[in-house]
């Protein structure tokens, strides 16, 4: 799990413009050279922020890509979806 | 002998300069930063350390550092694309380098941190107390957002160390210290409040019990209560009560002056002065 890669994808998302648009135009093709497993490619296109949460991916950093609804990640689907996740702090 | 003149709490959001500039100085935010305001210019520090908690902007998670001090002739801010004005600002380097000594010979094994910006925790405060940037500001780094966070009482210690090196300090120098951050909050995570975008307010009473803590000095209560547990329970951001911690830990068990609360945002600002 290169949980890792996905919390910096979510930064770069934040400070690199270039990268920012190229993820709004074609999602898929932005991360294709990205370190990432085929189930975090299929969970990032898919806007599956639960699943990346209960993997390690940060919240904080997650929560990014809802500034420029990436992934189809706009703030109310995002919020519905990360709040069906399974929450560590619960357990 | 430099010493300890005063103590400030308060949050960071990054949206409050927007929000202020947009509804004006009589809005709430605006009054209470005016109130911390006020305050800075009534002690008149000639440095304020300020114990902050970077968003992985300073950092990332390549490398993290549980605790680090910048070390620089300056810094300048904030680098994460928040909306509001670019500032610059002196850091004094000589005293960081003391205060880091001293904290390695208590036992802090803290990093050193030499060509740094600083993001919103920092520069959303500054950009409301001292606009003109002209106090020098040093900043200590307490990881409160990637677990496994810091002790609240290892915290405090590193306060009480950093109270140490302040006073050992030969030359008059007077010294505030702000604690950055908020008691409950939740960005992006699971515990996002019904009704509530993106990010919100999971235990407003937390906020409220922590400020009793503090108005009660009853700091070893706090201590106790704040674990890791029990901070995250009030948002993934709860653990910025530990740079508040820290701040008591150099300034003591006094009772603050003024306490500002902002429950529905698990915030709240506070004031220590004691002269």
């Amino acid at each position: 799990m290169s949980v890792y890669a996905v919390n910096k994808l979510c930064r770069q998302a934040l400070h690199d413009p270039a990268f920012r648009e190229a993820l709004k135009r074609d999602p898929a093709a932005a991360i294709a050279p990205l370190d990432l497993t085929d189930d975090e490619r299929r969970a990032l296109v898919a806007g599956d922020v639960a699943w990346l949460y209960e993997r390690g991916c940060h919240p904080f950093l997650l929560a990014y890509l809802t500034r420029w609804d990436l992934f189809g990640l706009k703030g109310e689907i995002y919020s519905e979806r990360i709040r069906k996740a399974s929450d560590a702090r619960d357990n | 002998m430099a010493e300890i003149v005063a103590g400030f709490g308060m949050p960071h959001n990054p949206g409050s300069p927007a929000l202020v500039a947009r509804e004006g100085p009589q809005c709430e935010t605006a009054r209470f930063y005016a109130e911390m305001a006020k305050n800075i210019e009534a002690v008149a520090p000639d440095v304020l350390v300020i114990f902050t908690d970077d968003h992985f902007n300073t950092f990332f998670l390549d490398n993290f550092p549980t605790f680090a001090i910048g070390i620089a002739d300056a810094t300048a801010g904030p680098n994460d694309q928040t909306p509001m004005p670019h500032y610059k600002v002196a850091v004094p380097g000589a005293l960081a380098a003391h205060i880091r000594t001293t904290a390695i010979k208590h036992d802090f094994d803290i990093s050193l941190v030499q060509d740094f910006d600083v993001d919103h925790a920092v520069m959303v405060p500054l950009h409301f107390i001292t606009p003109h940037m002209k106090i020098p500001v040093l900043p200590i780094f307490v990881n409160a957002l990637a677990p496994p966070l810091p002790t609240a009482r290892r915290c405090f210690a590193l306060g009480e160390a950093v109270r140490a090196a302040v006073e050992n300090w030969p030359q008059p120098l007077r010294v505030a210290a702000i604690g950055s951050g908020s008691f409950s909050l939740e960005i992006g995570g699971p515990k996002i409040p019904q009704g509530r975008r993106v990010a919100g307010t999971p235990d407003p009473q937390w906020s409220q019990h922590v400020q009793d803590l503090l108005n009660e000095v009853r700091i070893d209560d706090l201590i106790t209560e704040a674990t890791t547990a029990r901070m995250l329970q009030a948002g993934n951001i709860g653990g910025e009560l530990l740079n508040w911690i820290a701040l008591l830990g150099v300034i003591g068990a006094r009772k603050p002056v003024t306490m500002l609360p902002q429950n529905d945002h698990g915030q709240a600002f506070a004031v220590w002065r004691w002269n």
